[in-house]
Order: C-alpha cells, then structure tokens, then sequence
C-alpha cells in the first residue's frame, strides 16, 4: 500500500475525544455548517433572489400600477411587509421541512448522530439555519419599505414590528417543519406535508372579501398562526391600534412554537433517529 | 493482558415482532479486529448501531471502555464508525468534511484543522484534500470515512462493509488501514463483513450471527476447528469410471458427494471429521474413501485434500441456523 499509514500511538484504554481547546456548543457547530450548505450551495441566495424579484414587482406595482398605486401609503407598507413575512416563513418552513428528513435520504445522518452532539443540539443548530433564511428576506425587504414608506413615520415601526413578528411565525413555522421532517417516512413526504400545512395557513388569507365574519371567523382568523401575525400587523399599521390592543391575535404562533418546540425538545431523542415515520425504531 | 473495551451482554432488539438481535453476549479486548460475520439479515448492523447508541436496545446492556450504555453520549465520545451505507456531502471538501466532524466532537477550529489534515495523511488522502467529496472515487471515499470514524481518537472503531464495491488495490488499501488501526492505536476494531478471506486475513478473532443470535465465537483458528468439521477432497478418475467409483463412495460412512463445476470426471467428496477420524488409521480421514476406490480397481489420476476453512465454519453454522 502506498500513501497511506496510520501514525499511531497505542491508545489509553478509555480515551477519547474530550473538550479542548476553544470548543463551541454542538448547536452552534451544527448551525455553522447548515448556514454554510445553505448560503455556499446556492440555495439559500436562490430563494432570496426569487424573493426580491417578487418584492420588485409588487413594489413596482404598489408605487405605479393603476389599480395598486390607489392603495393608501399605509396599506402599501402593509401589503409588503405582509409579503415578506408571508415569503419569508414559507420559505423558512419548506427548508426546515428538508433538514433532518433531507440527512436521512442523503445518508448523512447517522454521522451525525454518531456524534457527542446530542439530537436536541442538532434541532437546535438546523433550526438556527433555517431562520437566517428568513432574517436574509427580511433584510432584503427592508429597503423597499423604506421607498413605499417615504414621507410617513411608519417605515421604523413597520420594520420593528415585522422582525418581531415575522421571527415569531417563522420561529414556529420552522419547528413546525423540522416536528414533520423528523417524523415524516421520507423526504417527499416531509416536504408534501410542509406544503400542504402552507397552503392551509396561507388559504384563508386569500379568500375573496376576507375571512367570514362574526365570532366563528374571528375563531378562524385566531387559529390559524400566519392569519392571526397578518392581522395582527394590519391592526397596527394600517387601523393604528397600539401594540398591545391585539397581542391576544399572536397567542396562536405562539402556542404552535411552544408546542413544536415542546414536542422536539421532550421528545427528540426518540423523533430524531434513523429511520422516518412515525412506528418505533 | 489488554484490557476488555467492548463488553455487551444479553443485547437485544426487537422491531415490534422482530426479533433483530437476541440476546447477544461478547466481549473484545484492546487491540483486537473482531470479524462480525453473517448473512443478509443476520443482524451485523443492528448490532453496530446499538453498541454505537443509534439504536436504542429493548433488553440487555453493554459498555465500551468501561462507559455503560446508560450514558450513551459519553460511549459516542470513545466510538468511531463507518456506517454501512454513509452517505457524504458532495458539495464540501475532504479537510472541510473532516474539520465539521472534529468540531462535533469538541475540538477547537485550530486543533480540528489539524486533525483534519493528519487524517487525511494517514489515509492517503492529502493530495485530494482540497477536493470536493463529489469528485472522490468509491475507494477514496470509504477511507474519508474511516478518517471521520478516527476523528476523535475512539477507542472501538466498528467498520460496517468498509470493503463493499472496492477494487482489489482499494480492498487492499483498506485492509492495511484496518490492521494499522488495531495495531499503532491500539483501538478495538469490529468489522463486520461479507468477504471472508478478509477476516481470515485480518481478524483475530470472529463472531459469526444468524438471524440475530451469536452462532459461535473464537479465534479464526478455533471457530474453523470447532465448527468446520468437515474437510473436501478433490478425486479425479477416469471419466468411464465415475460409475463406479461413485458405487464404492456410496458404501463409505460419514462421507458426502458433491457436485464439482463442470468437471464430471472429478468427484467432490465432503467428510464429517469426527474424533475418531482425526486419530489417524488405515481407514480413518481421507483414507476410507481412498482405499474404497482402489479397492474396486478405479485408478485414481489426482487427489487433493483441502483443509476446513472458515467459509466452511461460516456455511455450517448459518446453514444449520436456516434449518
């Protein structure tokens, strides 16, 4: 054999790999090497340049369409900080979906599991890299709030307040995500749940004239993460009501980060494993 | 004596009503290459992946290097592995795959920067070391993983299949890697394989498993002994005289015939050695089947003995499990 040779040293029984040096956390190895497959691969300025051609247009459309440049200065801050948010976590959701069901299909899991990181650090470190996807569209959205904003004092708070809401629904969306792609059986099916829960947030904030009226489509509107954080914002931006007026509208983004969250931290040495789905391992 | 660093005792694992491994006892000592055989289903990667704690056991318990499987991310810290079917991020290179590993164990950047580069020396990877994974060959990137599987300078290395879809230079490669591990890190190597003339060349000792349960266990040596009781001769005759021949084996005790590949004028004999045949005598061993030949005027033309091997020990076993 040439080339090769271990330069060896009978080992201490019980040795091993301990911390030296100036070691980080697992989550944070984890979330370094994620954000580095996300942003180097291509994908990650892919789906942001998608974003941006879309941001460009409504803007566009916001600031010179016939039927868009009607809407009040308020309403057009809105509908783009809507967007972005809305862009935003659908994004953030579909990579979340692919994170641990995605290792699995690659093969690349099991060494990763092999390591000291324990399976809740790796949640924790995937779970940072899918939301720098969305801090990247909502950087991206920033300098066209700040065109459709001009002239009134809104762009400030607008963009106070999509980063704190939109991190909240993409916070729970992306444990969402990462709940169905530890359990899903494949990949395709993490992904097609992921994009089936989209569409089911997203529909009722495309129905025709709103969501019904009265107490059951207030209930609707409530139930639903991503319905409840848009109205929350059209209640501050366009009706002016102060923060806290409806902060009860951001309980259901929170209950599903809490409970996503629960699930994975409780039980994610028995959902982040090998082999997918939902029967025991 | 080398102490024991791998101790598993009554080890079992059940997928609902199947029984994947059961109650599987044995230990390895320092510097040992224990060969995992068995056949497809036998249970050889179960049996890794829960003396490594990616599979949770139902039942039993085990340690490595004195850490019980009840503190699972410490035995993570003294294991290295290479999974059967690893999979490797094409997109990144040798030193960038390496170094991402050694960080997961707790190195500092510097110090997994040079583990990174050691390794990849040591497996004859450092011209390539800047390379994308994508453009490894399948030789290549079976030694980046024996590399990842040395990151944390474990103490049990378990190999699953390290040789599956190698050439012979890459099988031979890996092989010298594999004794190199055992014998300048004094690690305890588990290589769980098909080809068994790799154990037989590498392995101090074996375990053989079928259908979750431990068959027999030794040195090679003694598994071949114990177990592979049967020893093969090749008789050649005249082609006219096969018949007859075939009449005189017939009446000999404790003696088979098989079929020989495409040779009908050689006869395959299998003979059960029993410890009466083994004390030597005119009608003991091979010489009962010889002597019945000539006994009814069949000259034989060549006669070669061959000695028990371990596929032999490994078919005994698993085809006696099967029945």
């Amino acid at each position: 054999m040439t080339g090769t040779g271990l330069i060896g040293r009978v080992r201490d029984a019980g040795a091993g790999v301990g911390p030296v040096g100036r070691q980080s956390p697992g989550w944070q190895v984890v979330a370094e090497q994620e954000c580095r497959d996300l942003w180097w691969s291509g994908r990650g300025p892919g789906l942001v340049f998608a974003f941006s051609v879309v941001l460009s247009v409504m803007t566009y459309l916001a600031g010179t369409g016939q039927v868009l440049n009607f809407l009040e200065q308020r309403e057009a801050v809105n509908l783009t900080l809507q967007v972005a948010v809305a862009v935003g976590v659908l994004v953030t959701l579909v990579v979340s979906a692919d994170a641990i069901s995605g290792e699995r299909e690659r093969g690349t899991l099991e060494s990763l599991l092999l390591t000291p990181v324990s399976r809740r650090a790796i949640v924790v470190g995937k779970l940072a890299a899918a939301l720098s996807l969305w801090l990247a569209t909502f950087v991206v959205s920033v300098p066209y709030l700040w065109v459709l904003g001009r002239g009134v004092s809104l762009v400030g708070a607008a963009l106070l307040l999509g980063l704190l809401v939109g991190t909240l629904l993409a916070v729970a969306l992306a444990l969402l995500g990462l709940l169905i792609s530890a359990v899903g059986s494949s990949n395709k099916v993490s992904l097609a749940v992921s994009l089936f829960v989209l569409l089911a947030l997203f529909a009722p904030t495309q129905l025709p004239g709103g969501t019904p009226k009265g107490w059951f489509g207030d209930l609707l509107v409530r139930l639903n993460p991503v319905d409840a954080s848009l109205h929350y914002l059209a209640a501050v931006l366009v009706t002016g009501h102060t923060w806290t007026r409806d902060l009860s509208l951001l309980l259901s983004p929170l209950v599903t980060a809490v409970l996503a969250g629960g699930v994975l931290v409780a039980a994610g040495h028995r959902i982040v494993r090998l082999h997918g789905g939902v029967s025991g391992e | 004596m080398a102490g024991v660093q791998l101790e598993a005792a009554r080890l079992t694992k059940r997928f609902g009503d199947r029984t994947a491994v059961e109650e599987l006892s044995f230990s390895a000592r320092q510097g040992e290459v224990v060969g995992l055989l068995g056949p497809n289903g036998a249970g050889k990667t179960t049996t890794i992946r829960l003396l490594t704690t990616v599979l949770a056991p139902t039942s039993g318990s085990f340690s490595v290097a004195g850490v019980p499987c009840t503190r699972p991310s410490e035995i993570r810290r003294r294991v290295g592995v290479l999974p059967e079917s690893s999979g490797y991020p094409g997109h990144q290179t040798g030193t960038a795959y390496l170094r991402y590993h050694a960080r997961l164990y707790g190195l500092s950047r510097s110090d997994a920067e040079r583990v990174a580069g050691r390794l990849l020396a040591e497996v004859g990877l450092a011209e390539r070391a800047s390379s994308r994974i994508s453009t490894y060959s399948r030789g290549m990137r079976q030694r980046l993983g024996i590399a990842r599987a040395l990151v944390n300078d474990p103490a049990v290395v378990f190999l699953d299949e390290p040789t599956l879809g190698l050439d012979p230079a890459g099988q031979r490669q890996v092989l010298a890697i594999v004794r190199d591990i055992a014998a300048c890190r004094g690690a305890t190597v588990i290589l769980s394989t098909h080809a068994l003339h790799e154990v037989e060349e590498v392995c101090t000792s074996v375990l053989i498993l079928h259908r979750g349960t431990v068959r027999t266990s030794g040195t090679v040596g003694d598994v071949t002994r114990a177990v592979a009781a049967q020893r093969y001769a090749q008789l050649r005759v005249p082609l006219e005289l096969v018949g007859r021949a075939r009449e005189a084996l017939a009446g000999v005790a404790g003696l088979t015939l098989e079929p020989a590949d495409e040779r009908p004028d050689i006869l395959r004999i299998s003979l059960n050695e029993g410890p009466a045949t083994r004390q030597g005598g005119p009608n003991t061993g091979m010489n009962g089947p010889l002597r019945a030949v000539l006994s009814a005027d069949v000259p034989v033309l060549s006669f070669e003995v061959e000695g028990a091997r371990l596929s032999d020990a490994f078919l005994a076993m698993t085809r006696e499990g099967a029945q």
